[in-house]
C-alpha cells in the first residue's frame, strides 16, 4: 500500500486511490506523521509535542533573525520530512469528506494534531529561504486547489496559511511571487465559490493583530504587473470585487482601509507616463489607434489592461468602491495627467494624446467610468477653458491633429450620450433661435413626400449623375424597378417581360408603381443602412431625458447654466494656446518670402470660404514640406478657434450685435476677407494678456467675421442655392367645405413666411449670447471643413461625411430638422448643411467644367474606391464577384492627390446617404419601435 | 388591439456593394419575401427623364410617401379598422372594418383601397368594398364608396389616407342620403326606415357569410379570415397580449444603449443626482 502511494507521488496525479480503503490510508498517514514528529521533536528546543509554542513568538523571532537557532538541521532529516509530508498531503487531498459534510478522518487528525502549524514552524526553524517559501506555497497551492473536502474552514489549517502569506509580503523573488499570486488566485476562487470563508479570513487576520484583509492586500502590488502574474492577480482581485458587491464588510474594508483605489488610479497615471509621447504615424491617412496599432506597443497594451481592469472593477464592485475608484481616476489620472497631456506643446504630442483619449473612450464600456471620462471632457477646465471647447477648436487645425480630433468626435457622437450631444449641439438648438420664429412648428413636421430627399439628391453634380456614369458601373448598379414581385425567381428573363401585368380588379383600378425604371441599387443600401442606424439610435436615445423637439425642453426656459456662466470664464492664458511646432519643424529653414504657391490654390473657386482655413492649410502643407514656418499665424488661428469655441458663452450686447449686423449687410463682397485679415493679424500675446475687454473686442470682431462669411455664402451661389430658402410653394390655402375639421391636426398648414428679422428677434430683450443665432462651434467647424471638401483629402472627407451622417441619424426633431429639413427657414446668420452642400456642388461643377478629362477621372476614382471597398469585404463575397465581372482596369490610374475628383465621387455618395437618412426618418421616427 | 407591424420594404436586394463605405460596412441581408427582378441592362433602356438625375428616384419617393401614410394610419389607431398594403403594390391596400354599434352593428366589411400612382398629387384614393354593402353611398354594383364627396380635391399635406378610412367608418354611423350612389337605399332610409333596417341586416348577414371566402385579390398580404384554430391563433394572440403588458421589456437585451446623466427638466449635462462622482 505504501509503495503504491510512493509511486503515485512520483507520478503526480496519475495515481488513483480507488479501492484503497480509508482506514488503510489513515494508518499510512499516521505512520508518516509519527516519523515526521520524531524528527521534529528531535530539533524542538522545547521538546514538547503536545503544547505548541506561540506562533507569533516564533514568527517574530524567525523574522528577526531569519536563521536557525538551534544549530543546522541535517539535510537527510529535512528531506525525509519533506518526503513524508508529500505523501501525507497526497492522502489528505484524496480524502473525501465524511457523512453529512463531516471531516474525513485524516483531516480530523490533521486538525487535532495541528499538523500544518507544526510543519510551518518546522520550516521556519530551518533557514526560511525563498526555496522554503516556495515549497510551502506549493504545498498550500496543492491543498487549496485539489483537496476534495473544504479545508479552509479549519483554523489549524487557515492560520499557518495566513502566517505563510504574511511572511511572503514584500517578497521580491519572481519565482516566489509567481507562486504566491497563483495561490492567492486560488484562494480567491475558493472564496468566490464559498463566501462563508470570508469571515474566517478576516478573523484570522485579527488573530494576528492585523486588521487588513491579507489576501487582498497581498494582491494589490501586482495590479499593474504585466504578464501572467499581473493577469492572475487582477483576476483574483476581480473575484474579491464581486464579493464586495454582496458583502458590505469587504467593501467597507477595501474602501476605507486599503489603498486599492488610489493604487489603481495612480497606477494608470504611472503607466500613462511610460506611453510614447509621440506616435510614429504610418501615413497621412492614419487617424485613430486600431487594435493592430496598439498591439505592437507593449506599454499601451499594459495601460489598456489596467484600464480594462478598472472598467471591470467598476462593473462588479460595491458602489462605495466604484465611486471611490472613479473619483481617484478623475482626480488622480484625468485631471493631473491627461489634461496637461492634451495641452502639450507640440502638435505631435497633442495629436498623440488625442488619439489615446479616443482609444480610451472606445475601450471603456462601463457607464460609470465612461461618465467619468465624459464629465472630464465636458466639465473640466484646463486653464479655464473646457476640454471640450479645446477639442472642438482642434478639428480645424491642419495636419493630423485635425483628423485625429475628428475621429475622437466620431467616437463621442457614437456613444449616443445625451450629455455630449447637449453640449456639442443641442444646447444651441433648444432656444430655436437658429430658425425663424414662424418655423418652430415645422420642427416636428414629417417630410411625408420625401421633399427634402429630392432636394438633397438634386444637388448631385451633373458629372456624377447616374446617367453619365460609365456602363460597367451602371450595369452592375441598377435593377429594374417594377411592381413585378409576383414573378417567381426562377422565371426566365423573357417571361419576365410579359409578366409585368397590371393588377386589375375589373374596375380599372390599376396599381403599378412607376414603370420600368432603372434605379441606383446603391441607394437601396443607403436606405437599408439609414434604417439600421436610425432605429438603433432611436432605441439608444430612449434613455434620454427629453425629446428635443422644440417643445421639450421648452425653448423659452433654456438656461445656459453654470457651464456657460460668463463670470466663471477667464480669458485663456497664453500657455494654454501655445501649440508650438515640434522641434523637427524648427530645424527647417525659414523662408517666408518665397512661399511656393500651391497648384491647388489656383483653381480654387471664388466661393470657397472661409479664406483663413485655406491659408492655414496652405501654410501647413508648405510647412510639412519643410519650406517655411510661420509660427505666429498658426497661433493666431488657434486662438481664433478657441474663441469660436467660447463664443457662445460670452455676453454679447444686443445693441452692438444689431449695429454690426447692419454694417455687415452693407459691406462689399470683398470686405469679408478684409475683416478676416483684421481678425487674424493681431498679435495674440499682446491682445490676450492686456484686458478682458480686448478679448471682447476680439470676440465682436470674430462674430462679425463669421456673419459676413455666412451672409456671403448665402448670397453668392446660384439659383440652386436659392431654392431651399424659399418656402414650399405647393401649399394651398383655400379651405375645404368638408366637415372633417380634425384632419388638419396632423400637419398644420405651414404658416406664411415672416420677414427675415422676425418680431421676436428684433425686439428680443435678453442680452445673452445664447439667444444669438448660432448653432455652436462644433457644427460651424464641421460645416466649414465640409465646405472645403474638394481640397480635403479623401480620408478627411470620409471622416467628415461619416460624422455628419451619424449626426443626421439622430431622431431628435431639433437636430433632424436642422440637418435635413430643406424647407426650414433659418436665420440669415445660420448656415445650414444644405447651404454648404450647395456650395460644394457648385465648386465641383466649376471644376468639372474646367477640365475636359473630368468624367474620365471620375470613373477612375469610382473604380479606385470600389477596389478599396473590396479590400474591406471578405473574399468570395458579392463584391469580389462584382469586381471580377468588371472590365479589367484599363482605366487610367488616379492619384489620391486629385482630391477634387475623389471629393466629387464621395459627395455624390454622401448626398445619397443623407437623402436615404431623410427618407427613412419620414417613416421611422413616427412609429412605435418594433423589434 | 392591433399588432404593430410594418410590411417589409420590397425594394431591398442584396447586390454588389456599390456603396462606398465609411470604414467597414455590413451588407444588408435579403429581406424575406423580397424578390425584385434584376435584369441585365441590355434588355431594356433606362427611362431617363428630362428632369435630370433624380428622376430615377421617383419610385422611392412614392413608396416612402405611401409608407409614411401607412405609419400615419397606425398612429391614428382608428377603432375597428385594419389595413395592410398589398405585397405586390404599395398602391393597393387591403382592409377590413368592424362596425360595433348602430344600424350596421356586427358588420365586418372587407375592402380595398386604390391609391393613384401620381399620389399625392392625383385624385383622392378609391375605397371599394369586396361585397357591395347596402348603403346610400356605396355603389350597389361595384361596391365603391363615394369618397370623393368628402375629399372633392385631394390636397397633399392636408389629406391623408387615414382620413379616407375614418370616413369609411363614419358613413356607417351617420347615414347621408344626398346624391346617393345607391338611390334605393337612400329612398328607403328616408321613407321606410324599417325596411331599410331589415335590408341592412340582410346585407350584413350576407357580408359576414362570405367572411371565410378566399380573398378577392390573390396577394400574399390580402386579408383572409379563418375559423378560430387554437393551434394557429392561440400563440399569436398570446404574443399580442404579452407585448401589451410589458412594453418596457421589449428592447431589453439589445446591445445598443444610449447614455444620459441629464436630469429631466434640466438642460445641464451631468445634472442627475447620482452624477458627478468626483465632486
Amino acid at each position: 500500500m505504501a509503495s503504491m502511494v510512493a509511486n503515485g507521488n512520483q507520478d503526480g496525479q496519475s495515481l488513483v486511490l480507488k479501492g484503497v480503503d480509508p482506514e488503510t490510508c489513515m494508518i499510512v498517514f499516521k505512520n508518516h506523521w509519527a516519523q515526521v514528529v520524531k524528527i521534529l521533536e528531535k530539533h524542538d528546543p522545547l521538546r514538547s509535542s503536545s503544547t505548541l509554542p506561540s506562533l507569533s513568538m516564533i514568527n517574530h523571532s524567525a523574522g528577526s533573525s531569519g536563521g536557525p537557532r538551534f544549530g543546522p538541521i541535517p539535510g537527510d532529516e529535512a528531506s525525509a520530512v519533506q518526503n513524508y509530508v508529500e505523501h501525507m498531503l497526497f492522502l489528505l487531498i484524496e480524502e473525501g469528506s465524511g457523512q453529512a459534510g463531516a471531516m474525513g478522518p485524516i483531516l480530523e487528525f490533521v486538525v487535532m494534531e495541528n499538523v500544518m502549524e507544526r510543519l510551518f514552524v518546522w520550516s521556519l526553524r530551518r533557514e526560511f529561504t525563498d526555496d522554503m517559501k516556495l515549497e510551502q506555497l506549493k504545498m498550500y497551492e496543492m491543498l487549496v486547489g485539489q483537496a476534495h473536502q473544504p479545508l479552509l474552514h479549519h483554523k489549524p489549517i487557515l492560520r499557518p496559511l495566513m502566517m505563510l502569506l504574511s511572511s511572503c509580503s514584500g517578497t521580491v523573488a519572481p519565482q516566489v511571487e509567481g507562486e504566491l499570486v497563483l495561490l492567492l488566485n486560488q484562494l480567491c476562487c475558493v472564496l468566490a465559490k464559498d463566501p462563508s470563508i470570508l469571515e474566517l479570513f478576516f478573523h484570522t487576520s485579527e488573530d494576528q493583530g492585523a486588521t487588513n484583509f491579507l489576501i487582498f492586500s497581498l494582491l494589490i502590488p501586482f495590479i499593474h504587473r504585466e504578464g501572467t502574474v499581473g493577469q492572475q492577480a487582477r483576476d483574483a482581485l476581480l473575484l474579491i470585487m464581486s464579493l464586495s458587491a454582496e458583502n458590505n464588510r469587504v467593501a467597507k474594508h477595501i474602501a476605507e482601509n486599503t489603498y486599492f483605489c488610489p493604487v489603481l488610479a495612480t497606477g494608470l497615471s504611472g503607466l500613462y507616463s511610460s506611453l510614447p509621447t509621440k506616435l510614429e504615424v504610418p501615413n497621412e491617412e492614419w487617424h485613430c489607434l486600431h487594435k493592430e496599432d496598439w498591439l505592437q506597443m507593449p506599454s499601451l497594451v499594459q495601460f489598456l489592461n489596467s484600464l480594462e481592469f478598472c472598467n471591470a472593477v467598476i462593473q462588479v464592485a460595491h458602489p462605495d468602491i466604484r465611486d471611490q475608484l472613479v473619483s481617484y481616476i478623475y482626480n488622480g489620472f484625468l485631471v493631473p495627467v491627461l489634461a496637461p497631456a492634451l495641452h502639450k506643446l507640440t502638435l505631435e504630442e497633442v495629436m498623440t494624446t488625442t488619439a489615446y483619449l479616443d482609444l480610451f473612450l472606445r475601450t471603456v464600456s462601463e457607464p460609470a467610468l465612461l461618465q467619468t471620462f465624459l464629465s472630464f471632457i465636458l466639465l473640466h477646465r484646463h486653464d479655464s477653458v473646457h476640454i471640450l471647447d479645446t477639442l472642438v477648436s482642434r478639428i480645424n487645425t491642419p495636419f493630423q491633429l485635425g483628423t485625429v480630433s475628428l475621429a475622437l468626435f466620431r467616437t463621442l457622437i457614437g456613444l449616443y450620450c445625451e450629455d455630449v450631444m447637449l453640449q456639442l449641439i443641442l444646447r444651441y438648438l433648444i432656444p430655436c433661435n437658429h430658425m425663424m420664429l414662424s418655423q418652430r412648428r415645422v420642427v416636428g413636421e414629417r417630410d411625408c413626400y420625401s421633399v427634402s430627399t429630392a432636394k438633397i439628391l438634386a444637388l448631385t453634380p451633373s458629372c456624377c449623375s447616374p446617367d453619365h456614369s460609365p456602363p460597367p458601373l451602371r450595369q452592375l448598379d441598377s435593377i429594374l424597378f417594377s411592381k413585378g414581385a409576383e414573378t417567381p425567381s426562377n422565371t426566365s428573363t423573357t417571361e419576365e417581360n410579359d409578366s409585368f401585368l397590371e393588377e386589375d380588379d375589373g374596375l380599372g383600378n390599376s396599381c403599378t408603381i412607376g414603370s420600368e425604371i432603372y434605379l441606383d441599387v446603391s441607394y437601396l443600401h443607403y436606405l437599408y443602412d439609414a434604417r439600421l442606424s436610425i432605429s438603433s439610435c432611436i432605441r439608444a436615445c430612449q434613455v434620454w431625458s427629453a425629446r428635443y423637439d422644440g417643445e421639450d425642453p421648452p425653448p423659452e426656459k433654456y438656461q445656459p447654466g453654470v457651464l456657460e456662466e460668463p463670470g466663471l470664464k477667464k480669458p485663456p492664458s497664453i500657455t494654454q494656446m501655445e501649440l508650438e511646432w515640434d522641434d523637427s519643424y524648427d530645424a527647417c529653414p525659414v523662408q517666408t518670402d518665397e512661399a511656393p504657391v500651391e497648384s491647388k490654390s489656383a483653381q480654387q473657386p471664388p466661393a470657397e470660404l472661409p479664406k483663413h482655413i485655406q491659408e492655414m492649410r496652405k501654410t501647413a502643407i508648405m510647412l510639412v514640406k519643410g519650406s517655411y514656418i510661420e509660427e505666429n499665424e498658426f497661433q493666431d488661428d488657434v486662438m481664433v478657434y478657441n474663441l469660436v469655441a467660447k463664443k457662445d458663452s460670452r455676453d454679447v450686447e444686443r445693441g452692438r450685435l444689431k449695429s454690426n449686423r447692419s454694417e455687415s449687410e452693407e459691406t462689399q463682397p470683398g470686405s469679408a476677407e478684409v475683416a478676416l485679415q483684421n481678425g487674424l493679424n493681431f498679435n495674440s500675446h499682446l491682445q490676450i494678456t492686456t484686458t478682458a475687454e480686448s478679448g471682447d473686442d476680439l470676440l465682436a470682431q470674430y462674430e462679425e467675421l463669421i456673419r459676413t462669411l455666412d451672409t456671403e455664402a448665402v448670397k453668392k451661389p446660384n439659383a440652386d442655392l436659392k431654392t431651399p430658402v424659399t418656402p414650399a410653394e405647393e401649399e394651398e390655402e383655400e379651405e375645404d367645405e368638408m366637415d372633417f375639421t380634425s384632419f388638419s391636426a396632423e400637419t398644420p398648414e405651414p404658416e406664411k413666411l415672416q420677414s427675415p428679422f422676425g418680431s421676436k428677434f428684433v425686439s428680443g430683450s435678453a442680452g445673452r449670447s445664447h439667444s444669438a443665432p448660432f448653432t455652436g462651434p462644433f457644427v460651424s467647424v464641421l460645416l466649414s471643413r465640409l465646405e472645403n471638401m474638394p481640397s480635403n483629402s479623401l480620408h478627411v472627407n470620409l471622416l467628415l461625411t461619416g460624422i455628419l451622417a451619424k449626426l443626421a441619424a439622430y431622431p431628435q426633431p431639433l437636430l433632424r430638422s436642422f440637418l435635413l429639413n430643406t424647407n426650414l427657414v433659418f436665420q440669415p446668420t445660420v448656415r445650414s448643411l444644405y447651404q454648404v452642400l450647395a456650395i460644394v456642388k457648385n465648386q465641383i461643377e466649376e471644376q468639372a467644367a474646367t477640365r475636359k478629362d473630368f468624367p474620365e477621372l471620375i470613373t477612375a476614382a469610382q473604380h479606385w474606391l470600389l477596389a478599396r471597398e473590396t479590400s474591406f469585404v471578405a473574399a468570395g463575397d458579392d463584391a469580389g464577384r462584382m469586381l471580377k465581372s468588371s472590365p479589367p482596369p484599363k482605366l487610367r490610374a488616379i492619384s489620391l492627390d486629385r482630391t477634387e475628383v475623389f471629393a466629387a465621387v464621395l459627395f455624390t455618395e454622401f448626398l445619397k446617404e443623407l437623402a436615404a437618412i431623410a427618407q427613412e426618418h419620414s417613416i421611422l421616427s413616427y412609429i412605435p419601435m418594433e423589434d | 388591439d392591433r399588432p404593430l407591424w410594418r410590411p417589409p420594404i420590397k425594394l431591398f436586394k442584396r447586390a454588389s456593394p456599390a456603396r462606398l463605405p465609411f470604414g467597414k460596412k455590413q451588407l444588408p441581408p435579403i429581406p424575406k419575401n423580397a424578390a425584385p427582378i434584376t435584369k441585365p441592362a441590355s434588355t431594356g433602356t433606362p427611362a431617363q427623364s428630362a428632369n435630370g438625375t433624380h428622376a430615377s428616384y421617383g419610385p422611392f419617393y412614392l413608396e416612402y410617401s405611401l409608407l409614411a401614410e401607412f405609419t400615419l394610419v397606425i398612429k391614428q389607431k382608428l377603432p375597428g379598422i385594419y389595413v395592410q398594403p398589398s405585397y405586390k403594390s404599395a398602391l393597393m391596400w387591403f382592409g377590413v372594418i368592424f362596425i360595433r354599434h348602430g344600424l350596421y352593428q356586427d358588420g365586418v366589411f372587407k375592402f380595398t383601397v386604390y391609391i393613384p400612382d401620381n399620389y399625392p398629387d392625383g385624385e383622392c384614393p378609391k375605397l371599394v368594398f369586396d361585397i357591395p354593402v347596402f348603403h346610400p353611398l356605396v355603389d350597389p354594383v361595384s361596391g365603391e364608396l363615394d369618397v370623393r364627396r368628402a375629399f372633392n380635391k385631394w390636397r397633399r399635406n392636408h389629406n391623408h389616407i387615414w382620413q379616407v378610412l375614418m370616413y369609411a367608418r363614419t358613413v356607417f354611423y351617420k347615414i347621408n342620403t344626398t346624391e346617393p350612389l345607391n338611390p334605393e337605399a337612400a329612398v328607403l332610409y328616408e321613407k321606410d326606415v324599417q325596411l331599410f333596417k331589415s335590408k341592412v341586416v340582410d346585407s350584413v348577414k350576407l357580408c359576414n357569410s362570405h367572411l371565410f371566402d378566399q380573398p378577392k385579390i390573390d396577394d400574399p398580404y390580402a386579408i383572409s379570415f379563418s375559423p378560430w384554430n387554437p393551434a394557429v391563433h392561440e400563440e399569436a394572440k398570446e404574443r399580442m397580449f404579452t407585448y401589451k403588458r410589458r412594453p418596457e421589456d421589449h428592447h431589453k437585451g439589445t446591445q445598443v444603449s444610449g447614455l444620459s446623466w441629464v436630469k429631466p427638466g434640466s438642460t445641464q449635462p451631468f445634472s442627475k443626482d447620482d452624477s458627478p462622482p468626483q465632486s
